[in-house]
């Protein structure tokens, strides 16, 4: 039997007993959590067999659901689906080895929410409405020989070239989006991870990490911001812990 | 229209959750052990599952699909 970690826990703000805490919740094999502590940090914990660690929806969700049941309670350090070791010995070494960096990790993320932003597009109408501008902005050519005009070689290199304008305009354009959002994280000292242009229709994929107390302003904020960019679908997640912001491997 | 950004909204949310599941937080270090269902396997990446639900979409539509 070996033993699925499902989040290291800070118990610096914690006073109750967190063992009868676990009791009351069981995971999604009704197998009993348990704590495995050392010095301020403890690991919530679950006996497994190996062969049953399987990625699909039903037991990543209840892996999930454990460690979000666990964020009210507590500052914790969310664990990789899958993550095994063999015994509350080991774990209690592992957290031993590793107590600093966890701890500091759990400073980072102390009072804190993550929130996932996902902004979707209809590509081929923005692409389309770019590109009535690029040709209204494009200043007239002048004129040329007719074996200029006609020649393929002329041809292939304007049509990469309006490629690559258009391709400049959707970034432009993304920029000027995530400029908006990024007003709003600075005010807030939020930690924030951007990927621009994840398809053709999700230009922006963000996850930010904030103050429990700015949530309401951060829904606001989107509100605001669906809005300004009424073609676009803004679709904010969250309140997550924090998946995103935790770059640690145990040792 | 609604009714599409709310289910969407739902499946993206369900995405999301497994990809931080599985894809994110402390890694122990060589001992991930996941074995792969052969049914019901939900993890995809995110992207791809992402670029499905266009695909989705553009089926709903009645868009010619373009492969990219």
């Amino acid at each position: 039997m070996e033993m699925m970690i499902y989040a290291i826990l800070s118990l610096k703000n914690y006073s109750g007993n967190l063992n009868a805490l676990l009791v009351n919740m069981q995971d999604n094999d009704g197998m009993n959590l348990e704590a495995v502590s050392f010095d301020g940090i403890a690991a919530v914990v679950s006996n497994i067999e190996k062969t049953s660690v399987i990625a699909d929806k039903s037991n990543a969700i209840a892996y999930a659901g454990v460690i979000e049941t666990l964020m009210p309670y507590f500052t914790l350090l969310p664990m990789r689906y899958g993550s095994i070791m063999e015994s509350t010995v080991m774990i209690e070494k592992m957290l031993e080895r590793n107590h600093d960096e966890m701890q500091q990790i759990l400073e980072k993320v102390e009072n804190k929410f993550e929130f996932g932003l996902k902004i979707f597009c209809d590509s081929e109408k923005l692409r389309s409405e770019l590109s009535i501008k690029m040709q209204e902005d494009t200043i007239a050519p002048t004129n040329h020989s007719t074996e200029t005009i006609n020649s393929v070689f002329r041809e292939y290199v304007n049509k990469k070239l309006k490629e690559h304008r258009l391709e400049e305009l959707m970034l432009t354009y993304v920029d000027s989006v995530a400029a908006g959002i990024n007003e709003y994280l600075d005010r807030w000292n939020a930690i924030s991870k951007f990927k621009k242009m994840s398809t053709a229709a999700n230009i922006i994929d963000a996850v930010f990490l904030l103050d429990k107390d700015k949530k309401e302003a951060l829904i606001r904020a989107v509100e605001d911001l669906q809005k300004q960019h009424a073609s676009l679908t803004f679709i904010l997640t969250g309140p997550w812990p924090p998946y995103n912001f935790v770059d640690f491997t145990i040792k | 229209m609604h009714d599409n950004v709310i289910d969407r909204s739902k499946d993206i949310t369900i995405l999301e959750l497994l990809d931080r599941v599985l894809n994110k937080g402390v890694i122990l270090t060589g001992d991930i052990v996941i074995s792969v269902a052969d049914v019901d396997l939900v993890y995809l990446g995110v992207k791809l599952m992402l670029c499905s639900v266009e695909t989705m979409e553009q089926l709903k539509s009645g868009k010619p699909i373009v492969e990219k």
